[in-house]
C-alpha cells in the first residue's frame, strides 16, 4: 500500500528533476522557482495531511516498509536471517518534524522568488534546494537508521551545494568544503554508532523482528535492550550518535562550519542552518533516545555538549558585526539547549523547542535577509535607522527576537522554559547536570543581549551610519509573505503545548516498549521568572548600549579588548586545528608518503629490475649458432637419461611404489 | 675366438682412431679419407657381427656414396676450406658431455638380456623377406623421404636464388 | 660366429656415438658437422646390428633390416644436408656455422 506520506519527499524529487534538466528554458517561470515553490506547498500540503491524521489519533503510528536486500541464512550473527529495508514511519514524532521541514521549506522557497531575483545560475539553485527538501523529508520519514543515513548524507550533500552556491567565491567554496569536512567527521562515528547497534540488536535473539530487520527503529513488541547487551558497547554507541548530531547540528567541537556557511544566500541559512539540517542532529538523538534508548553516561555527555556549546555559541555572537553571523551563533546556542533537554531525559521538550526554533529562526534569517537585500550589506556598523523604511521587517524581527529571548507568551518563551524547567528538575537526581544547566541559564541573559544588539544597530537610529548604503525600502510581496506567515507562527506556535495533539507525543504506545521520555517537567514559577528576567536584563543592557543608535565600543587599551579579540577569533579553535594539522598530521602524511614510495614501491622496483636482469641474462642463451642449441639438446638428453637410470628408481622407493 | 676378439680389437681401434682423426686434422680434403677409412672399418665391424650383407651394403652406400658425396661438397664449397675452422669455445665442455652421454648410453644398453649363444648367420633371403614384407612399409617410407630428399634438394640449390 | 660379449661391442658403439657428438658440438665448419652426424648415425646403426645378432633367429633379422632402412636414410639426410651447405655457401659466401646466427632473439 502507497502510503500517502511518501508524496512529500517525492514532489520536490520531481521539482528537482524538472528544474534542473530544463530550468535555464523556464525564465518565465523564474527559471524554475514557482516550479520549485509549487512543489514545496504540495509537500506542505500533503505533510500537513498527514501529520493532522497522525496527531488526531493519539497512540497510533504508521510503518510501512520495502525489503530491498534480504539474505537467507541461519549463520551467526543472523540465525534469523537479515534483511535491509526502506520504509516509511509516521509517528507523532516524525509527523511533528514534517510540519516543521515544510512549513519552513515553502516559505523560504517563496521569499526566494524575491531574494534571489537578480542572481544568476538560478535554476541551480531551486534544483539543489528542491533536492534537500526530498532529502530532509526523507530523513523525517525514515523507518530505520540505515535509510536515514543515506538521507542525512544526502542532506549534506545539499548544503555543501548550497552553502557554495557562489562558487566562483574563494570563500564560498572553502566554507562549504569545511562544512562537509567537519561534518564528514561526525558521520563517520556515526556510521560506527550504527554499526554498533547493528551488531547489537540484530544478533539478539530476543525476536525475530530485531534480527530481520536489523536497522529498524521499532518493530512490535520486542524489548529494547536484548538480556545479552554490554553496557560499555551501547555506551560509546550512544557517544557516535552524539558525534554525529554533534557534526549536523554544530555542537562543540564541531561547530566551526555553521558560522562560515553563512557564505550561502540567506534563504539558504534560513532553511538548512536554522530550522531543518542543524535539526536533524537533535531528530536523530530524539529518535534514539525514544526507540533505543541512552546509557547514563551517554546522557551526561549529551547534556555537557549542549551545555557547554549553548553558553560558547552565545559569547561569540555578542561581538560579532555581521548580521548573519549574529543570527548563526544564535543557532548554534539555542541547538545546545535542544541537546541539553534531550541529554536530561526530556526528549520530547528538546523536540519541542525545535518546533518552535525553526519558526522564529527562520523568521530572523529571512529578516535579515529582508535586510541586506535591502540596503546591500550585512555589516551592523553601516546599518541603521531601518525601522520608519521597513516596518514589516522590523516587526518581523522583534517578534523574532523576543521568540528568542524567551519573552512570555511568544513561543520561544514555552519551549525555552521547558528546557530549563525540565533540566533542573533532571539536575535534581543528576547533580552532575548543574554546571550545564547554570551555563544554560547564563547564556539565556547573553541571549536576549546579542539579538537585541543586532535590531537596535539595524532598525534603531534616524539614519544609516554609512551614508552610501542605498535607501532602503521593503522586499515584494513574496518576501513580505513569508515573513508575516512566520511571525504569525513565532507568536502562535507556542500554544501547542495547551493542545490536545502535544499530548499524543507523550503517549505510550501499547503493545510496543517504546522508550518514551517522561513528560515535560513541571511549571515552576520561579524558575519562569528567573529565566524571563535574564532575558529582559540582557535586552535591557543591549538597550543602554545600542539603542536609538548609539555605538558603543571599548577603548582601545581597556583590558576587555584580549577577551574580545579572543571572542571575534573564535576561541582561535580553527587555529589550533589547523596547526593539528600541519604539524600532526602532515607529519604523518609524509613519512606514509615516504615508506610509501621508497619501501613498498621500492621493493616492487627492485622485483622489477631484477627480473629485467634475470631476462637479459637469460636472453643470451639464444646466440643463434646451432651448435650450442644442440648442446643443449645433448645435455638435456643425458640430463633425462640421468634421471631415468638412477635418480628413477629412488624417487619411487621414497614414493612408496614399487 | 682369438682370431675374433683380435679382430674386432683392431677393428674398433681403427674405427675410433679415424673418427677423431677425421674431426681433428686441419685439411678438409684430408678429413674425407679419414672418413672413408672409418666407413670401410665399420664394414669389417658389420662382417664381425654375421652380417655379410650390411657390411658389404655399408662399403656401397657409405665409402662409396657418401664419400664421393662429401668430396664433392668439400670440393664446390672450397673458397676458404684449407683451415680448420676455430672451434667453438665449448671443447672441453663438449667433451665431458658427450663422453658421459656414450657411458650412459652404453651402461644403460648393457642391460638388454641378450642370448649367450654364438652368432650365426643369417640367409639373405631372410634378411629380404622380412625385410619386404615385416618391414615393408619402413622400406616404402624411405622410398618416399628419399623423393621428398630429392626434390627439396634440387630446390635448395637451383639458381636464381639469393 | 664371435663369441664376444655384446657389450665389447656396445662399447665402441658408445663411444662412436660420444666422438660423434662431440663433434657436432664443436665444429664451424658446416661439412665437418655432416661429416659428425654421420659419425653419430653409424653408432647407432651398429647398435641395432649388435642387439640384432645377439637376440637370436628370427627375432634378431629386425635388427639388420632396420639397419639397412636406416642406412638408407642417413645417405639421404647427407645429400640434403650437402645441398643447404651449397645454398648457405652461395648465400653467404662462408659454411662457417657460427656465422649463420638468424635464428636468435
Amino acid at each position: 500500500m502507497f502510503p500517502l506520506a511518501v508524496l512529500v519527499p517525492l514532489a520536490p524529487a520531481l521539482a528537482f528533476i524538472v528544474i534542473g534538466l530544463g530550468g535555464e528554458r523556464l525564465k518565465r517561470l523564474e527559471s524554475g522557482g514557482w516550479i520549485a515553490v509549487a512543489a514545496a506547498f504540495v509537500a506542505l500540503a500533503v505533510s500537513l495531511l498527514v501529520a493532522w491524521a497522525e496527531l488526531a489519533t493519539p497512540g497510533h503510528f504508521s510503518d510501512s516498509s520495502y525489503t530491498w536486500l534480504s539474505i537467507r541464512t541461519t549463520a551467526a550473527p543472523f540465525p534469523s536471517g537479515l534483511s535491509l529495508v526502506m520504509g516509511v514511519l509516521v509517528d507523532p514524532i516524525s509527523a511533528l518534524m514534517l510540519i516543521v521541514v515544510n512549513v519552513v521549506g515553502a516559505m523560504v522557497m517563496l521569499y526566494s522568488i524575491g531574494y534571489m531575483h537578480h542572481d544568476k545560475g538560478l535554476p541551480r539553485y531551486y534544483a539543489e534546494l528542491s533536492l534537500f527538501l526530498t532529502a530532509m523529508n526523507g530523513l523525517v520519514l525514515s523507518d530505520n537508521l540505515l535509510e536515514f543515513f543515506l538521507f542525512w548524507e544526502l542532506v549534506g550533500v545539499c548544503s555543501y551545494f548550497l552553502i557554495g552556491f557562489y562558487y566562483e567565491r574563494p570563500s564560498a567554496a572553502s566554507a562549504a568544503k569545511e562544512a562537509f569536512l567537519v561534518t564528514r567527521v561526525g558521520d563517520v562515528l556515526f556510521l560506527l554508532g550504527i554499526f554498533i547497534y547493528f551488531a547489537t540488536f540484530a544478533t539478539s535473539g530476543g525476536g525475530a523482528g530485531w534480527a530481520a530487520s536489523g536497522f529498524k527503529f521499532a518493530s512490535g513488541s520486542v524489548p529494547f535492550l536484548p538480556p545479552h547487551a554490554s553496557t560499555p558497547l551501547l555506551t560509546v554507541a550512544g557517544l557516535m550518535m552524539l558525534a554525529g548530531a554533534a557534526g549536523k547540528s554544530a555542537q562543540f567541537p564541531l561547530d566551526v562550519w555553521l558560522p562560515d556557511a553563512m557564505e550561502g544566500p540567506t534563504t539558504v541559512s534560513a532553511l538548512i542552518h536554522a530550522a531543518t539540517m542543524v535539526a536533524a542532529g537533535v531528530y536523530l538523538l530524539v529518535v534514539v533516545s525514544v526507540f533505543i534508548g541512552f546509557t547514563p553516561d551517554d546522557q551526561l555527555a549529551i547534556v555537557a555538549v549542549g551545555g557547554f556549546t549553548t553558553f560558547w555559541a552565545a559569547t561569540m555572537a555578542v561581538v560579532q558585526t555581521d548580521i548573519k553571523r549574529v543570527v548563526a551563533f544564535s543557532t548554534v546556542s539555542q541547538l545546545g539547549y535542544m541537546v541539553l533537554a534531550v541529554g536530561a531525559g526530556f526528549s520530547m521538550v528538546g523536540l519541542y523547542h525545535l518546533f518552535t526554533h525553526a519558526f522564529f529562526k527562520a523568521l530572523l534569517f529571512l529578516a535579515a535577509g529582508s535586510v541586506i537585500h535591502a540596503v546591500g550589506t550585512q555589516d551592523l556598523l553601516k546599518m541603521g535607522g531601518l525601522k520608519k523604511q521597513m516596518p514589516v521587517t522590523r516587526w518581523a524581527f522583534i517578534i523574532g527576537g523576543l521568540s528568542l529571548a524567551g519573552f512570555p507568551l511568544f513561543s520561544g518563551f514555552f519551549s525555552k522554559d521547558d528546557i530549563l524547567g525540565s533540566v533542573v528538575t533532571a539536575a535534581q537526581s543528576h547533580p552532575m547536570y548543574w554546571p550545564f544547566v547554570a551555563l544554560a541559564f547564563a547564556g539565556t541573559f547573553l541571549t536576549g543581549y546579542y539579538i537585541f544588539r543586532a535590531y537596535f544597530l539595524a532598525f534603531e537610529g534616524d539614519q544609516p551610519r554609512d551614508s552610501s548604503l542605498p535607501h532602503a525600502h521593503e522586499g515584494p510581496w513574496v518576501m513580505q509573505l513569508p515573513l508575516i506567515v512566520l511571525s504569525g507562527l513565532a507568536l502562535l506556535a507556542g500554544y501547542l503545548i495547551f493542545s490536545p495533539a502535544f499530548d499524543s507525543l507523550f503517549i505510550q504506545i501499547p503493545g510496543t516498549a517504546l522508550h518514551l521520555p517522561p513528560t515535560y517537567g513541571t511549571f515552576d514559577l520561579e524558575l519562569s521568572a528567573l529565566s524571563v528576567a535574564l532575558g529582559l536584563s540582557g535586552i535591557g543592557v543591549a538597550y543602554a548600549l545600542w539603542g536609538n543608535g548609539r555605538v558603543f565600543t571599548w577603548a582601545a587599551d581597556s583590558p576587555v579588548q584580549p577577551l574580545r579579540t579572543l571572542l571575534l577569533q573564535r576561541y582561535y579553535v580553527k587555529h589550533g586545528v589547523d596547526w593539528l594539522g600541519r604539524r600532526v598530521i602532515y607529519t604523518g602524511a609524509r613519512a606514509a608518503d615516504f615508506v610509501e614510495r621508497f619501501i613498498i614501491d621500492g621493493t616492487i622496483h627492485g622485483f622489477e629490475r631484477s627480473f629485467a636482469a634475470l631476462s637479459d641474462r637469460m636472453r643470451r642463451v639464444q646466440t643463434g649458432v646451432v651448435s650450442d642449441y644442440a648442446a643443449y639438446v645433448v645435455a638435456g638428453v643425458v640430463g633425462l637419461l640421468v634421471l631415468l637410470m638412477y635418480l628413477a628408481p629412488w624417487i619411487v622407493a621414497a614414493l612408496g611404489g614399487s | 675366438m682369438i682370431l675374433d676378439e683380435v679382430a674386432f680389437a683392431s677393428l674398433a681401434a681403427i674405427a675410433v682412431v679415424t673418427a677423431l682423426a677425421a674431426l681433428l686434422v686441419r685439411e678438409l680434403v684430408h678429413t674425407i679419407l679419414w672418413i672413408a677409412v672409418f666407413f670401410v672399418t665399420l664394414s669389417g665391424i658389420y662382417f664381425l657381427l654375421a652380417a655379410p650383407f650390411l657390411g658389404v651394403l655399408q662399403l656401397g652406400v657409405y665409402a662409396g656414396a657418401v664419400t664421393i658425396l662429401l668430396l664433392f661438397g668439400v670440393m664446390v664449397t672450397r673458397k676458404r676450406i684449407f683451415s680448420r675452422e676455430a672451434a667453438t669455445g665449448i671443447g672441453p665442455a663438449a667433451l665431458v658431455l658427450a663422453s658421459v652421454l656414450g657411458i650412459l648410453v652404453v651402461v644403460s644398453a648393457s642391460g638388454v638380456p641378450t642370448q649367450e649363444v654364438p652368432i650365426r648367420g643369417y640367409d639373405v633371403t631372410v634378411l629380404s623377406t622380412t625385410l619386404f614384407n615385416d618391414d615393408g612399409a619402413w622400406l616404402l617410407l624411405l622410398g618416399l623421404t628419399m623423393l621428398g630428399a630429392l626434390a627439396g634438394a634440387i630446390y635448395l640449390v637451383r639458381e636464381g636464388r639469393e | 660366429m664371435t663369441s664376444l660379449p655384446p657389450v665389447d661391442f656396445l662399447a665402441l658403439s658408445g663411444a662412436l656415438l660420444a666422438i660423434g657428438i662431440f663433434g657436432i658440438l664443436t665444429r664451424r665448419n658446416f661439412i665437418l658437422l655432416l661429416i659428425s652426424v654421420e659419425i653419430a648415425i653409424n653408432a647407432a646403426i651398429l647398435n641395432f646390428v649388435v642387439f640384432g645378432a645377439y637376440a637370436g633367429t628370427p627375432a634378431g633379422v629386425s635388427g639388420q633390416a632396420a639397419a639397412i632402412v636406416l642406412i638408407g636414410l642417413a645417405a639421404t639426410e647427407v645429400a640434403v644436408g650437402l645441398a643447404i651447405v651449397l645454398a648457405l655457401n652461395r648465400a653467404r659466401g662462408s659454411i662457417n656455422v657460427a656465422e649463420a646466427t638468424q635464428l636468435k632473439l
